[in-house]
């Protein structure tokens, strides 16, 4: 029987336990996360008005389920265990970490008050702990022309009927609500058939009951231009948002002095100048990756996998490819190994801290019960009330 | 009664659905195959056929299903005497486009001559029904229609 330990809950890390799990019926998998809760983006990145691409959990809870599959949660590896630890207990270990730190637009202005990357933005909606709400302004500037923008787009525009079913909290929404969003302009730096946007996401903002939209230079054919002429002129009756959405214009410079008061653009000769109290810039997440092979090995014993392998590019489907061919070339370098490290009997005496998947079930269980009638879920919202929560149903 | 379980999948929900559908049929000894693996020379009119098959894009087909599409289009096969049925998997968060990989798959396979079985039924992601609920029910009673 052979020792995994998968670093790393998300999707990627969820997706590798998966086909190893049926290419080493036998093997012991390991996932650690340094947080309480598993799952990664898929509870701190998908919007929270997503519930149907959050449900792929579904899947992932048959892994501690049914399988020899164990979670080690609120174990970050580099502080309470060094990576060198745990390549000495475990036959193989997957990097699955992601990467989530917000890339910089690199413009003066970018530190002022008021200007928020997309992370930041999208955790502290998603109830992430430790990271910090943006105070969100009348007059928002959206920067970047991914589908991470038209998540921010349609949260921010968003009538409080509409995040009905969410676990969206009702102290984010009260917060949005008072905040009174009159005006979202979204700037994209390529012309807009080169825009990132799924053209699905943007169809969705046609559905919008609270915000009127249009649409400056939406030429050219395919089916993201068909997508933004057929959101150009929404007009909800009685709306009180304004989207708008412009192309390739680059942003130049941040203006304020201690609070952001205007973002400026260029496009060749042209200038625009778009007065805000709010910038959100969601273009794209950076962090260093290992170097792996076209399978995933970093070094004997050790892969990456996701976006810590790729790059924080892709989407969910993307990641369970990557992790399939990783976990095939595991098992190939496995086959036939005699182990013997010591694997989870080690960790559990290293890590007597560590959240368990029964403790995981109880927060989570707390977190359906707690949830108002037209929410699914109220996320406990800081680490100190999950281990309160994990600790009533057992030592921790 | 053979039973042949064929998947259509991007993120894992139509396979895993299939592997359960497959245990809940323990005592058919029902194979579960990737539409990816599948080749429409393949069908056997001894076989009864479930599909489960989710949807993706814009309305398409998710990509496991796409080369068993692209081989139908091209072979044009004759499905005369194969029976099947369709358990699609959507989201109501894409209205215009719900389950179309369902229906799709339908299209291919009744559009080649093959009978559907009872009525294709459809699981929400963004719904409350757990896909098992709803799946195991269905296929009891799509297998006694097809026995019948
Ligand atoms: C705002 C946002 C919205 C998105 N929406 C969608 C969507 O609707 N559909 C879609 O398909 N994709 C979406 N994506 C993309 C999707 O979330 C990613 O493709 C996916 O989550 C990447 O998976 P991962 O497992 O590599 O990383 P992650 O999901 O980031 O998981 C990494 C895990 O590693 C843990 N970790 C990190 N460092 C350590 C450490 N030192 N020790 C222990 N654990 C650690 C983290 O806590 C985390 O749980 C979205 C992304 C973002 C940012
Ligand atoms: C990017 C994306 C696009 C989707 N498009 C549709 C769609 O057009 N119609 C639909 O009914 N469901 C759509 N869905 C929902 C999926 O079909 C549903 O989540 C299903 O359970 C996925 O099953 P799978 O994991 O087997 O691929 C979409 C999901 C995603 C993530």
């Amino acid at each position: 029987m052979v020792s995994i330990a998968i670093l790393g809950t998300g999707p990627s890390g969820c997706f590798t336990a998966q086909a190893l799990v049926k290419a080493l019926p036998d093997a012991r998998i390991d996932m650690i996360d340094a947080l309480p809760v598993p799952y990664g983006l898929i509870r701190y990145g998908v919007a929270a008005d997503h519930q149907g691409t959050k449900a792929v959990i579904r899947q992932f809870e048959r892994l501690f389920e049914r399988s020899d599959v164990r979670f080690f949660g609120n174990v970050r590896v580099g502080s309470d265990i060094a990576l060198d630890d745990l390549t000495g207990m475990y036959d193989a270990v997957v990097m699955a970490f992601g990467l989530r730190t917000d890339r910089c637009l690199g413009i003066p202005g970018e530190g002022l008050a008021g200007v928020y990357g997309s992370g930041q933005v999208t955790g502290a909606w998603n109830d992430m702990p430790g990271v910090e709400p943006a105070q969100i302004g009348k007059r928002v500037v959206v920067i970047g022309n991914g589908n991470v923008a038209v998540d921010l787009i349609r949260v921010l525009a968003k009538g409080p009927e509409e995040f009905h079913g969410s676990d969206l909290s009702l102290a984010h929404t009260q917060a949005l609500m008072a905040a009174g969003v009159e005006r979202i302009d979204v700037v994209g730096r390529s012309p807009a058939d080169q825009a990132k946007f799924d053209p699905v996401m943007l169809r969705e903002l046609g559905r919008l009951t609270q915000a009127r939209i249009s649409v400056q230079g939406a030429e050219g054919e395919g089916k993201l231009i068909e997508a933004l002429q057929g959101i150009d002129g929404h007009a909800p009756e009685g709306a009180t948002r304004e989207i708008a959405f412009r192309f390739g214009w680059t942003p130049e410079a941040l203006d304020g002095t201690d609070h952001v008061t205007a973002a400026r653009f260029r496009r060749g000769d042209e200038q625009l100048t778009l007065p805000c109290d709010t910038v959100l810039t969601a273009i794209g997440f950076t962090g260093d990756t290992p170097a792996t092979d076209d399978a995933g090995a970093v070094s004997p014993g050790l892969y990456a996998t996701g976006w810590y392998r790729r790059g924080p590019r892709g989407t969910i489907p993307e990641n369970r490819a990557d992790a399939q061919q990783v976990a095939a070339r595991i098992a190939a370098d496995l086959a036939g190994t005699a182990t013997t490290k010591p694997g989870r009997d080690a960790l559990s005496a290293r890590v007597p801290q560590a959240v368990t998947y029964a403790q995981w079930q109880a927060i989570d269980a707390a977190e359906r019960a707690a949830c108002p009638a037209d929410r699914c879920r109220q996320k406990l919202t800081t680490t100190e009330q999950m281990l309160a929560t994990a600790r009533q149903t057992g030592d921790l | 009664m053979q039973i042949a379980l064929l998947y259509g999948t991007e993120t894992g929900n139509a396979e895993m659905l299939a592997e359960d559908i497959a245990a809940h049929l323990s005592d058919h000894d029902a194979s579960v195959t990737n539409l990816s693996d599948f080749d429409p020379a393949d069908f056997d009119t001894d076989t009864f056929y479930i599909v489960v098959c989710s949807t993706y894009g814009d309305g398409e087909l998710p990509a496991s299903a796409q080369p068993f599409a692209e081989k139908m289009e091209a072979q044009k096969p004759s499905l005369d005497g194969i029976r099947f049925a369709v358990f699609g998997m959507g989201d109501s968060e894409y209205p215009e486009t719900y389950n179309f990989g369902g229906k799709r798959m339908e299209e291919l396979l009744a559009g080649a001559g093959a009978e559907l079985v009872g009525e294709r039924v459809t699981h929400n992601a963004s719904g409350d029904d757990m896909a098992d609920d709803l799946a195991l029910p269905w296929v009891d009673d799509i297998l006694a229609q097809a026995d019948a």
